[in-house]
């Protein structure tokens, strides 16, 4: 199988303070692949090294068999590398229709009509700008611009958080239906049980550095674990709550 | 006396129409790469410069049109050269640089053009005043007012219509994000420049037509841009335009009341919007940005 993506002993730094301790982890093509940690894990740190935003002073990242460690996000976005970041960072001042025209348009089948097609209620609202929609429709916005990349790979960082269950459903269908697409997912989430109904493998981030790794079907086995990494965040949650 | 004041509202909108200009193209940079280009009115200067010595050859029309371009030219080479390295640095970098910049400009357009005003020379018709009543309104002034509004109307629509202006404002909220759509963002703020540099040679050309030409005409051009910027509300470029206007209509109301003063009201105008809207004018969060 080839891999879509494929990450060696990455080492990343904010400023001084030493965040990934040699993370490696590969994503096979067409397969669904999720990265579950605790708040603080480094998981979205992973994800901005991958992506080209907090690049990694050690380690190397290999994309679609090309060497992309050094190489600017723009760079890596044109090979193919869809990107949804946390917090969905839509453009908050522009129109969704503008939105959609921000991405750069590589060849493929994802073009706008498409996408409306996808999402009805983007069409509904095209007109309106990025601040008036809801937190379903701004993530259904965030995953919409990245598919317009016509992406080979794509990347999510906690797509589902803070949305509704219902809307939360819809996230995962879609991102099921990468996969049918055949586009490579890599797919960071707090939803512990539904990322690895969705995944077909799966790597666990402690401190920095993978704890775990293996086929997404024998973690979600593994109740001890599976409650140990919800249970997890469920604490996180109480405690934010609080 | 009505006269009078007519004359002055009007001096006040064309002088406000020339902050609108440059405060834009300030505005467009500090917006997208947080640059403070203090060097800006260096590069109106030699729009102006350089229109003097085309006009020869091109006429007043090529050199209206050639002059810019070349300037914003000029601004793309500094950009790389230069500005880009201020790009997410201390904001002190970008004023050091750029008023370094400003020294530059300024003593090598009085090296290569002398220390004396020059004129540029404008088509004979435009000289002419509309009417006998209405003497103090050349078509030269009302020509002006037309191209700043079609520069202004033409940018607007460039960033509101154009991928290139969609992702001009989409990237003065999230930079980063633009970059992980597949988009140069390296590019993205060097055009961004050199459109705010063309605006300023724009500008230095009009002016150089209406005020004749002098190695410190864009600094003194420069402050009253920088409240233009603010009065409106940073980040904002209806704001831009409207405090632009406002300001130098202020200025050439004053004028006729207390004419010490005229300078003076822009900093009065200034402190009470500030006070009254501590972001500016329109100086709500990302209305056009």
């Amino acid at each position: 199988m080839t891999e879509a993506l494929h990450a060696d002993s990455l080492h990343t730094y904010y400023g001084k303070s030493h965040i990934l301790h040699g993370v490696a982890l590969t994503v096979a093509e067409g397969t669904v692949t999720t990265l579950l940690g605790r708040n603080g894990a480094g998981k979205t740190t992973t994800l901005r090294s991958l992506v080209g935003l907090t690049p990694p002073r050690e380690g190397r990242v290999v994309v679609f068999g090309q060497d992309t460690t050094r190489w600017p996000p723009f760079r890596i976005a044109g090979l193919g590398v869809g990107y949804v970041p946390e917090g969905r960072r839509i453009f908050a001042n522009l129109t969704v229709e503008e939105n959609l025209k921000v991405p750069r348009g590589r060849p493929g089948p994802w073009q706008i009509e498409r996408i409306y097609a996808l999402f009805p209620r983007l069409a509904e609202r095209r007109g309106n700008r990025g601040r008036q929609l809801s937190g379903g429709e701004q993530e259904m916005l965030s995953i919409a611009r990245a598919l317009l990349l016509n992406p080979r790979l794509l990347i999510l960082d906690e797509p589902s958080q803070g949305l509704a269950p219902r809307v939360v459903q819809e996230v995962f269908a879609i991102v099921a239906r990468m996969r049918a697409e055949g586009i490579s997912v890599l797919l960071v989430e707090q939803n512990v049980r539904m990322s690895l109904a969705v995944a077909d493998h799966a790597y666990v981030l402690d401190d920095g550095a993978i704890a775990w790794s293996g086929p997404a079907r024998a973690l979600a086995a593994d109740e001890a674990r599976v409650q140990a990494l919800a249970g997890a965040t469920a604490e996180e949650w109480r405690a934010e709550a609080r | 006396m009505t006269q009078l004041l007519l004359f002055n509202v009007t001096n006040g909108l064309i002088i406000g129409a020339f902050y609108v200009l440059m405060a834009l193209g300030l505005s467009l940079i500090i917006n997208l790469s947080g640059v403070i280009n203090f060097a800006h009115g260096g590069f109106l200067a030699l729009g102006g410069y350089l229109a003097f010595t085309l006009s020869p050859f091109l006429g007043f029309w090529g050199a209206l049109l050639v002059s810019p371009l070349l300037t914003a030219a000029l601004g793309l080479v500094l950009e790389r050269l230069l500005i880009r390295r201020l790009y997410g640095r201390d904001p002190l970098y970008s004023l050091l640089l750029t008023f370094g910049l400003a020294f530059i400009f300024e003593d090598a357009t009085r090296f290569v053009w002398g220390a004396q005003g020059l004129p540029v020379t404008i088509p004979d018709f435009l000289g002419q005043p509309l009417s006998p009543d209405l003497f103090f309104i050349t078509w030269y002034r009302l020509f002006m007012v037309g191209v700043v509004a079609v520069s202004v109307g033409g940018l607007f629509l460039l960033l509101r219509h154009t991928r290139l202006g969609i992702r001009i404002r989409a990237g003065t909220l999230d930079l980063e994000t633009v970059s992980t759509l597949g988009v140069n963002v390296g590019r993205l703020r060097a055009l961004n420049f050199g459109v705010g540099i063309f605006l300023a040679g724009l500008s230095g050309v009009l002016a150089g037509g209406q005020l004749g030409l002098d190695p410190t005409m864009g600094a003194g051009l420069l402050m009253p841009s920088f409240i233009a910027i603010i009065v409106g509300g940073v980040g904002s470029l209806p704001g831009t335009l409207v405090g632009g206007l406002l300001i130098g209509v202020a200025s050439g109301v004053t004028a006729v009341f207390l004419p010490s003063a005229s300078e003076a009201v822009m900093y009065v105008l200034m402190a009470l919007v500030l006070l009254a809207r501590p972001r500016g004018l329109l100086g709500e969060e990302g209305l056009m940005t």
